[in-house]
């Protein structure tokens, strides 16, 4: 419609809206004038006055029905009726307070939980990167020779794609994560930076919230610019928010930098999940490195996160063919190090934490929906079951207001008005539930001081959806009960005089309950295989032995310590804490088995063939002291542990797992063997030991490949000092702490926690106690929603049957045989949801049997214990009305109305 | 509730425009022109007369003003718009073609 037509139309309808009584004064005076001047006509014409006024009127026609007509032209009678059911709908919602509660709760339970979980997806999924057109941005990953997908890239690599992408790609940018130790004030904290490219802020075009961001001519790796910029979140802990800190020299591992500038509030790095406490130049990581990374021939150096942004109009297909030709072109170029190279192009949001051709989490995101959506059904057939009872007691009143003239269609509209309001104060309440429920999701422990960034956060998506959901809900709950409600016979319904026994309504009300408890049965399966899986999970042979053991993590380079002075720092802080009580024996390892480090590297074995067609073999590898093996209880198998003898300057060597031993040299002993890690290929590691399998970031699955190597020649400051002790670890927690400040002052201590409770991770326990937790709350709630089903419909049924129920028992019927009767009804419905759930959940076994382990999805176990549970307790339900039948007296019975 | 029916769809709405066209009038005095103009032929009830003047002001078409008459009533004046004004221009032309085509089968000899 044209712009200028509102011009002369909008003003005429928010007065026929807003000024409705003036408008009708007008009409009135405008026909009356007509009356009036036809009047004086008339008279003129001879007429008597009585005369004059019928003929005017007679003519006229129907003053009324004019009016009406009039009154239909103003095209706001939508409004007005809506307006009207609107303040109808919330009246009779008020008259009855006590379903108006149980309803709207039953709706909010419903859409609260829908809310909660769409607040997670929304932040895992959904949410875009704060920075300008966030959906250019991609994920870069490569494989090698269809080895596992990595996202690692070296820095000639990273500079390789930004030489060669120019045609579709706008910029591409790279961030390496670190930790180190920041000094402020001569006080040292743990601190988790992203080293950064020069063009990452610009390339992401977003504004400083304070100071500005590291140029582009700072970012080179080669030249050396001592600035940092920090965190918000972090800015605003350590520093207070004080803005004076901008342009201050602070350390970061000993080394003076400069504080440039703050990032905005909500950014974080493009790491979902993590919240980066500050950003440096790529080259500051060069400071104190153990690795050159610029050096040309490091091509395999590999652990640069790179981002690339699409240049306009560029689409993922053509990017994806240009990289296509830069992966065969590097792969011919450097045969040594990117050999049978595939370069993919992923988009950001479908990346995150990585990019996963599985899919894997949106795979979860929408398990947990259909879950919580079947919460929701489950509910809506609640307030269905409520909202058809009370259509049963107010026939009377739809058959007046038919008989009164309103057709059906406006009846129709009527009721789901008010159905609508019931849903969307249910919406209201769920959305503070859910908001409720996502503050407890967000509050999970992950076990670790990373920086780690749950924050499901309300934003316009989340309100869209629960409104979404609210209106939905409201038009579904309403639509069955006020299209039967409308569609009866008026006459029928009032002769009746509300006394009718009607056998079909209480058919369709069965099978919303049946729906009911298959729903919830289903809900109840997943739940339990979930439980069995975490039982699985937490009692599956690690390996080793997380019993008494402590861990505390320390980064001596956080204060400027080098290498030797480290080492020597872990040499001696060992030492001290073996001689303590309790102390059985100390070791440390730059990771811990389900930390949330992990090195991997690709491996060259000289003898080994690689099959073909088979991926380039790779492993994952931790530096240990010696001792790691006897703090973990890992048997070793063969060979010998390491030794301080094993230094930088001697012979380099590994101990293996028995995986790698059983695939590299499967006939012979593994021992005096050699290979290499691609990474670093100036050293030949020869096995000294084989040690047990033992799991280290997979619960599930078999184990794969792994070495170990001594952490004084692969040194990481960054390291987890581990003490097996004989008391419970946690009493030790105090004398460990004196002994590390006996020996540095300021030594910062980022975690300390026992080896059990470090299995709560992201890649350990913590995925399944969650998903074990989050379907077990979902289940619940639909056992109770389906309980009120049963139980409402019984006690329905009952209260319907008074009347016969009475003449039954007035001809003789026993007190066990109304019983019998009413409880058949109750079995009917309960095994015929019990047929519905098992199908249901049969159906979802495909989808849920990629989250469980050690457990299928079809387990008859879990199947038969839930649905017995169920069994048992819908019975109960169904029992105490059908106990309240037999105790109907007679005569009160046949008196009834 | 006579008459608009009799008349042909929309026609009405093009009397009423082409009245207003040459000057601002009551509604009173247009029931009088129409009888007038069309020698009685068309009959449109005063009660479907309101309506169909509400429609043309709902639509933008026409705008309406309270003024006083000669013999100092208040009175609903009502005159086209801009809008208004290319609204009669469209439907002239209609009904143009359309009495024309109508006129032509109507005269139609048959063979």
């Amino acid at each position: 419609m044209p712009l200028k037509h509102w011009f002369y139309t909008l003003p005429l309808r928010l007065r026929s809206l807003f000024r409705r009584d003036h408008v009708e004064q007008d009409l009135s005076e405008e026909l009356q004038f007509h009356l009036d001047q036809k009047i004086r006509e008339y008279l003129a014409a001879g007429l008597s006055s009585d005369e004059a006024r019928r003929k005017a009127c007679r003519e006229f026609g129907g003053l009324e029905l004019s009016k009406e007509n009039c009154r239909d032209t103003r095209r706001v009678n939508y409004i007005q009726d809506l307006l009207q059911d609107l303040r109808f709908g919330l009246r009779m919602l008020g008259k009855s307070p006590g379903f108006t509660f149980i309803a709207v709760l039953t709706l909010a339970l419903g859409i609260g939980a829908n809310t909660a979980i769409f607040s997670m997806v929304n932040s895992f999924l959904l949410k875009p990167l704060p920075v300008r057109d966030p959906e250019q941005i991609t994920t870069l990953a490569f494989q090698l020779k269809k080895g596992p997908l990595l996202t690692g890239f070296s820095v000639p690599e990273l500079e390789d794609l930004q030489a060669q992408t120019t045609s579709v790609f706008s910029d591409v940018i790279g961030d390496l994560f670190g930790a180190g130790g920041l000094t402020v004030n001569g006080k040292t904290e743990p601190v988790y930076v992203y080293f950064v490219t020069g063009n990452y802020f610009t390339a992401l075009d977003i504004k400083p919230h304070l100071g500005r961001f590291i140029l582009p001519s700072e970012g080179s790796p080669t030249a050396l610019s001592p600035v940092i910029v920090l965190g918000y979140n972090y800015w605003k802990t350590r520093f207070a928010g004080d803005p004076s800190v901008v342009g201050k020299t602070i350390a970061f591992d000993g080394h003076p930098v400069t504080v440039i500038g703050v990032a905005p509030k909500e950014f974080h790095g493009l790491l979902s999940m993590a919240d980066m406490q500050g950003y440096m130049p790529l080259s500051m990581e060069q400071v104190d490195s153990a690795y050159d990374r610029t050096t040309p021939v490091n091509r395999e150096l590999r652990s640069v996160f790179v981002y690339a942004r699409l240049l306009p109009g560029v689409h993922f297909k053509t990017a994806q063919s240009a990289l296509d030709v830069i992966a065969s072109r590097l792969a011919a170029q450097n045969p040594k190090s990117e050999e049978g190279m595939t370069l993919g192009v992923y988009a950001e949001r479908f990346s995150r934490p990585d990019p996963d051709p599985d899919r894997t989490i949106l795979k979860i995101a929408t398990l947990f929906l259909i879950l919580a959506g079947l919460v929701l059904i489950l509910a809506c057939v609640n307030v269905a079951n409520f909202l058809l009872v009370r259509a049963t007691a107010r026939q009377r009143e739809m058959a007046i207001h038919t008989a009164l003239g309103g057709t059906r269609g406006r009846l129709i509209r009527q009721l789901l008005t008010e159905s609508i309001v019931l849903a969307l104060c249910g919406g209201i309440c769920g959305v503070l539930l859910g908001l409720a429920g996502s503050r407890a999701l967000s509050s999970i422990r992950l076990h670790t001081t990373l920086p780690v960034l749950i924050e499901f956060q309300f934003d316009w998506r989340v309100f869209g959806y629960a409104l979404v959901v609210a209106l939905l809900t409201g038009l579904i709950v309403g639509t069955v009960p006020a299209l039967r409600a409308s569609g009866r016979n008026m006459i029928e319904v009032i002769r009746e005089g509300g006394r009718s026994i009607s056998g079909s309504r209480s058919r369709l009300r069965s099978a919303l309950v049946v729906i009911q408890v298959g729903g919830s049965l289903m809900l109840l399966i997943v739940a339990g295989l979930m439980v069995r899986s975490l039982n699985y999970a937490q009692r599956s042979d690690l390996g080793f032995d997380p019993r008494n053991v402590l861990n505390l993590t320390l980064d001596p380079n956080g204060i400027g310590y080098d290498k030797s002075k480290g080492l020597q720092f872990y040499k001696e802080l060992l030492e001290r804490i073996d001689t303590l009580p309790g102390v059985e024996s100390a070791s440390a390892a730059f990771t811990v088995p389900f930390g949330y480090f992990n090195d991997f590297d690709l491996l060259e074995v000289p003898g080994y063939e690689v099959p073909q067609g088979t991926a380039v073999p790779s492993a994952g590898f931790n530096a240990v002291s010696p001792g790691y093996f006897r703090t973990l209880r890992i048997p070793l198998l063969e060979g010998r542990d390491f030794t301080d003898a094993d230094q930088e300057d001697s012979q380099w060597v590994a101990i293996i797992n028995e995986a790698m031993a059983k695939r590299f040299w499967p006939k012979e002993s593994a021992l005096g063997h050699e290979f290499r890690a691609v990474g670093d290929r100036a050293h030949l590691l020869r096995v000294v030991g084989v040690v047990k399998n033992s799991k280290t970031n997979s619960m599930i699955g078999v184990v794969r490949e792994y070495f170990y190597v001594p952490f004084a020649q692969q040194y990481s400051s960054l390291a987890t000092v581990q003490v097996r002790t004989t008391f419970p670890p946690e009493t030790l927690v105090t004398s460990i702490r004196e002994q590390v400040t006996a020996l540095a002052p300021m030594m910062p201590i980022s975690e300390v926690r026992p080896m059990l409770q470090a299995l709560y991770t992201v890649n350990g326990l913590l995925l399944f106690q969650f998903a074990a937790g989050l379907t077990g709350c979902l289940g619940l709630l639909g056992l109770i929603l389906a309980l009120v089903g049963v139980f409402g419909v019984i006690s329905f049924a009952v209260s319907q049957r008074t009347q016969e129920i009475g003449i039954r028992m007035a001809m003789g019927a026993g007190q066990s045989s109304i019983l019998k009767m009413i409880l058949r009804q109750g079995i009917l419905i309960i095994f015929a949801g019990l047929a519905a759930g098992v199908v249901l959940a049969l159906g979802m076994a495909s989808l849920v049997g990629d989250f469980v382990s050690g457990v299928s999805p079809y387990d008859p176990l879990t199947y038969f214990s839930v649905s017995t549970m169920l069994v048992l307790v819908a019975l109960v339900a169904c029992y105490v009305p059908a106990r309240r039948a037999t105790r109907v007296d007679p005569m009160i019975a046949l008196r009834y109305e | 509730m006579s008459k608009p029916s009799d008349l042909v769809q929309g026609t009405l709405d093009l009397l009423l425009l082409k009245i207003l066209a040459l000057e601002p009038m009551n509604g009173y005095a247009i029931s009088l022109r129409l009888k007038q103009v069309s020698g009685e032929v068309l009959q449109v009830s005063d009660g479907s007369l309101y309506p169909a003047l509400h429609k043309l002001e709902q639509e933008g078409w026409i705008t309406a003003e309270w003024r006083p008459t000669e013999n100092n009533r208040r009175a609903k004046f009502y005159s086209l718009t801009r809008l208004g004004i290319k609204q009669l221009e469209k439907e002239s032309a209609n009904w143009g073609r359309l009495s024309a085509a109508i006129s032509n089968i109507v005269k139609l000899k048959e063979a």
